[in-house]
């Protein structure tokens, strides 16, 4: 106790310069976490917006599906499947799809066209499919007066075949047992922008794409979404033990290049934070030495009563982490405010961008753990590190020549 | 009586080539427990140099410091802070505490690096304040204290170790005549009723006439070693 003492009265002796060199560190740790804060924040953003938009958090297929995508690469056991979602807690909602590329006439125009089975009640727990919807009606299984099934469209498609709410679109493809597969469908929705994913794509109940593409009861997909959106690749190991004889993908495997895209982004921001953090401690590394410094004789006599050089280089250990340790909690108090209204309002954008149809207007923080711990835990192992050098330089006096004598 | 210091033909050197001082040429000499000694001799002739080498803050060009019978000259830095901190207590001409902390936490620093409990450094703060007459002083800082009163509170660090020597460079040599006096007094009691040994370095008359024995060093040497009764 008596060492922790002596530390904390050897910050207070120079008041003023340790006030300075505190807020410096203060200031780091502030820029740090509101750094963080936003770049978390964004990046969680943008990651919610596509998880939510189609990928969702995991996705499970038929072999390499995934990369490789063919309309007979089914999953065919669906109960098991479906009893091992049913039981795993860490799944919070998931849904089946079928896959396929159609050519869609829609009056006297043309477009190629991909096709979207999905479950009309289960789709809406795993994506903002029905937020999506602009125009019209989010559709159900049921076929119309007519005995047509129903359809959404995407907006580039509705925009190319001029098709509006109402109208009839034909579709053309193969089935997956070579047969031809064409059908009327009328359209119950218009879904997305002219920029969305699914653009060019047309929902269907996943009963009538089976039925279309004469895949029987088979899915090409399983995605869902997981409890802690954090922790999906944990629930994709799990999942992957439990289904073995099928591919189970987290998203970051799934959007691999874009998720390589923002490992690259957060790794240079974090360089420029730690090159911040670099800079302040640089400060703090020279008010240390200009302590230890000052101190030579002090120390000179703690040597000669009998104080063993590791002893000074724990003092000065205890005195830098102190300090910074104290500054960081100043500088988090100052910083928690800021980054939970940034977390919990944010900052509206003059000019609103879209994203795969979901408007992006509020620049948002990230209010976690990782984001405070993180860039404390990064200052005070520097602030421990650069109190090395001036605890070393204080271990090598030597107490006759500390002090004074000859 | 037993011996607690005993120093083998010490050379200790300072500078080289044409600037090069012997502060001490083949200085043997041996303490017994209990003695009063005090070193003397005019400025320059290796008083001090002689104190730090008994005291192992510094190391011999030549020779040999026996400690209760350990050779502190061949000890490696770590070691001899071990060494000091449990065998020698020191008293520095101009007191040297840590101006932070109180009159109790300076002495009681030391026993915290000795792996002392604080129950027992506590207690032994309390004795150590009364023996040297500060009772009432103790969460007094440095700065707050009379040169006497500080060097007091020096003596009680140097005691709370329990050493086998005390080494005093000086240690009147800030202080009035007054002061000084009953600093000694309170110095030489402690030798008297504790068995304390006491080496001091000095051209204090004062410490002098209360010594049991006095070396007289000139230029590095030993002239004149005689005990006394006082």
């Amino acid at each position: 106790m008596l060492i922790f003492k002596l530390a904390f009265r050897n910050i207070l002796r120079q008041r003023r310069r340790s006030l300075l060199t505190a807020l410096s560190m203060a200031g780091g740790y502030m820029l740090f976490v509101f750094s963080m804060s936003l770049l978390e924040g964004s990046w969680t953003n943008v990651v919610d917006i596509f998880t939510l938009d189609h990928t969702g958090h995991v996705q499970i297929h038929k072999d390499d599906y995934a990369k490789r995508p063919k309309i007979y690469k089914t999953i065919t056991d669906r109960d098991s499947v479906e009893s091992v979602l049913t039981g795993n807690e860490g799944v919070k909602g998931w849904a089946p799809r079928v896959y396929s590329t159609a050519l869609a006439y829609g009056g006297d125009k043309t477009s190629i066209a991909q096709i979207f089975g999905i479950d009309v009640t289960l789709e809406p727990s795993v994506t903002r499919i029905k937020q999506k919807v602009t125009e019209g009606i989010y559709f159900d299984n049921q076929p119309d007066a007519d005995g047509y099934a129903k359809a959404m469209i995407g907006r580039g498609l509705a925009n190319i075949l001029k098709l509006n709410i109402g109208d009839e679109i034909v579709l053309i493809s193969s089935g997956a047992d070579g047969s031809i597969a064409n059908d009327v469908f009328v359209i119950s929705a218009i879904v997305g922008n002219t920029t969305s994913f699914d653009r060019l794509g047309v929902f269907l109940p996943i009963t009538v794409a089976q039925r279309f593409l004469s895949i029987d009861a088979d899915v090409h997909e399983y995605a869902l979404l997981a409890r802690d959106k954090h922790a999906n690749e944990r629930l994709a190991r799990s999942l992957q033990l439990a289904l073995p004889q099928l591919k189970v993908s987290p998203w970051q495997e799934i959007e691999a290049t874009f998720y390589r895209t923002m490992q690259s982004d957060k790794q240079s921001n974090y360089f420029t934070m730690g090159l911040i953090v670099f800079i302040v401690f640089v400060g703090v590394l020279n008010t240390v030495l200009m302590s230890v410094l000052e101190r030579t004789k002090e120390f000179g006599v703690l040597r000669s009563i009998g104080c063993r050089p590791s002893e000074l280089v724990k003092l000065i250990f205890i005195e830098t982490v102190m300090l910074a340790f104290a500054s960081i909690l100043a500088g988090l108090v100052l910083i928690l405010p800021v980054i939970m209204w940034f977390t919990n309002v944010g900052l509206k954008l003059d000019i609103a961008f879209d994203m795969g149809g979901v408007v992006f207007d509020t620049m948002k923080g990230d209010f976690s753990a990782y984001v405070i711990f993180m860039p404390m835990g990064f200052m005070l192992l520097t602030a421990a590190l650069i109190s090395l050098p001036p605890g070393l330089r204080a271990a090598r006096i030597l107490p006759r020549e500390a002090m004074g004598s000859h | 009586m037993t011996t607690v210091i005993e120093t083998r033909e010490l050379v200790r050197k300072f500078g080289s080539g044409e600037t090069q001082v012997t502060a001490l040429n083949e200085v043997s000499i041996t303490i017994r427990k209990g003695e009063f000694t005090a070193i003397t001799g005019p400025s320059g002739s290796g008083k001090t140099t002689l104190l730090q080498l008994i005291g192992g803050l510094d190391e011999p060009d030549a020779g040999d410091v026996f400690l209760s019978g350990s050779n502190i000259a061949k000890m490696s830095g770590s070691e001899l802070s071990d060494f000091r901190r449990d065998h020698i207590g020191f008293i520095f001409q101009s007191y040297n505490l840590i101006p932070v902390l109180s009159a109790e936490e300076n002495i009681e620093y030391i026993m915290l690096l000795q792996g002392i409990s604080a129950k027992i450094r506590q207690s032994r703060v309390r004795e150590m304040l009364a023996l040297v007459g500060l009772e009432g002083m103790g969460d007094r800082r440095p700065a707050n204290l009379s040169g006497g009163q500080q060097q007091r509170v020096a003596v009680a660090r140097a005691m709370a170790s329990k050493p086998d020597i005390i080494l005093a460079d000086e240690p009147t040599a800030n202080l009035d005549s007054k002061t000084g006096i009953a600093l000694l007094d309170v110095m030489r009691q402690l030798n008297q009723q504790m068995d304390m040994t006491f080496v001091f370095s000095t051209h204090d008359h004062k410490i002098m006439d209360r010594a049991d024995r006095l070396v007289h060093l000139e230029d590095g040497v030993i002239h004149l070693d005689e005990s006394r009764s006082v």
